[in-house]
């Protein structure tokens, strides 16, 4: 029966780290499963006993925990179901379960159709300018397309430390952090992953195969900011490369051919201006 | 008067969690040297730590453990370290005794010093965390690694205790 118990739940019982209502329910179960009563007494005696070998007083009994006390089982549950609300890239959100739509709520009062027309209008005016001058538009930060282009100059070439050609192999073996199952694009074949030094973090240089046997590198470095900004192009030592960002993520594609990081920025579905741009050149 | 009290309780466990911290058996065999390694970090530490004057005690107490057990660590990783610059694993410690405070000793340092800041320090796993800059979940899995031995050196102990005969008497020399 103790096998069900998170044994970090348990210490976490054990040191008064577990909040009211998660300690009651807690010791509902401490009532029902003598082994888990036995394992909470020895890691209590095992406090005891730490304490009076080294000369500490002893500690009063098991209160409610002070206020910075917190429940960690709880907080890594409300953040899984976080991450598992949170948009994700790549398409993955299609694969979860789907979820009941709320009801919508009653709408609000409005303003009158004079200010409607209005705010319509100003609309408008700024769709033309932000599409008649894309430049104006929000950029990714050039810090990191030139992290990504480091990187893949870097470390290309190198042998990866993660080999796999499934991508939930991948995001499996590199955990929650990073857990984000790379794009396949249809003429790129899925080698491995390396950990890379990013923009700001830590990020993992996903790495391609093309047919030419040439590397292509995807870096994906998790970020503050959730605003998702399209593609911007740019190159570094024949690197051809394209940033963008969203859902947390910063992304950096790199090649040598302009192909293979469109097909990459494709498969990722940032639509953008590099797209348009590629394809051009293409015609 | 309630917070020079409040202070002098924190600087009381921060010693004893100093002493039972460097007291490994491997490198610092005796409490003397214990306390001449503990009077040499704390002054280091002082040294270091700047008040802040809207600082509360929760966060003082976590800075002057994190700041201490990082002096330790330096301390450690260059007594490991031999002339040549190559890695030294000290070996483990093979005295004898089946007491919490041997079994502590054998600990290796990163169990160590999060089991004795939750277990002898009072930390809440989170300030646990905050004092060895790790990862909650890291220091998580530390106690939990760090009790799981902690019993079966206890446990052994207790078993050879068991198996001595029981007929077993001291020899009288005259």
């Amino acid at each position: 029966m103790t096998g069900r118990v998170d044994p970090a739940e348990t210490v976490a019982y054990v040191d008064n780290c577990l909040d009211p209502q998660a300690r009651g329910a807690f010791e509902a179960r401490l009532q029902a499963d003598p082994e888990l009563r036995c394992e909470v007494a020895q890691w209590e005696s095992q406090n005891r006993a730490i304490r009076a070998a080294f000369g500490a007083p002893p500690r009063s009994a098991l209160d409610l925990g002070d206020a910075s006390n917190e429940n960690v089982v709880r907080r890594s549950a409300e953040s899984a179901r976080s991450v598992d609300g949170a948009a994700r890239p790549f398409g993955q959100a299609r694969n979860r379960c789907a979820t009941a739509s709320p009801i919508a709520p009653p709408r609000p009062a409005g303003p009158g159709p004079t200010a409607r027309r209005l705010a319509g209008a100003v609309a408008l005016a700024a769709a033309i300018v932000w599409v008649g001058l894309p430049s104006l538009g929000p950029r990714p930060p050039a810090g990191l397309l030139a992290a990504g282009a480091a990187a893949a100059r870097a470390l290309a070439d190198l042998p990866v430390e993660f080999v796999a050609g499934d991508p939930a192999t991948l995001a499996q073996r590199l955990g929650p952090r990073l857990a984000l199952a790379p794009p396949l694009a249809p003429d790129l074949q899925l080698v491995g992953a390396r950990f890379a030094p990013g923009w700001r973090a830590t990020a993992t240089l996903y790495l391609y195969d093309n047919a030419r046997g040439e590397r292509v590198a995807l870096m994906v470095e998790p970020l503050d900011e959730f605003v998702a900004i399209p593609a911007r192009r740019g190159e570094a030592d024949g690197f051809s490369v394209a940033a963008w960002t969203g859902a947390g993520y910063g992304f950096v594609a790199a090649a040598r051919a302009d192909a293979d990081v469109a097909a990459l920025v494709a498969a990722a579905g940032a639509d953008d201006e590099f797209l348009a741009d590629a394809g051009a050149q293409r015609r | 008067m309630s917070s020079v009290r409040e202070w002098s309780d924190d600087a009381g466990a921060l010693r004893r969690f100093g002493l039972a911290l460097v007291r490994d058996d491997r490198f610092v065999f005796d409490d003397v040297a214990a306390c001449a390694l503990i009077d040499k970090l704390f002054r280091q530490a002082s040294l270091t730590l700047v008040d802040s004057p809207g600082e509360d005690r929760r966060a003082a107490r976590v800075r002057a453990f994190g700041q201490f057990i990082r002096l330790y660590r330096r301390y450690a990783r260059r007594l490991a370290l031999d002339e040549d610059g190559g890695w030294v694993e000290a070996p483990p410690s093979t005295r004898g005794g089946g007491s919490a405070a041997v079994g502590v000793r054998r600990l290796p340092l990163e169990l160590r010093e999060a089991l004795l800041l939750v277990a002898l320090a009072g930390f809440t796993h989170c300030e646990a965390a905050e004092a060895l800059d790790l990862p909650l979940a890291v220091v998580v899995d530390r106690l939990v690694r760090a009790r799981a031995r902690l019993a079966a050196h206890m446990a052994a102990a207790r078993d050879a205790v068991a198996a001595w005969p029981q007929n077993a008497y001291l020899r009288i020399v005259k």
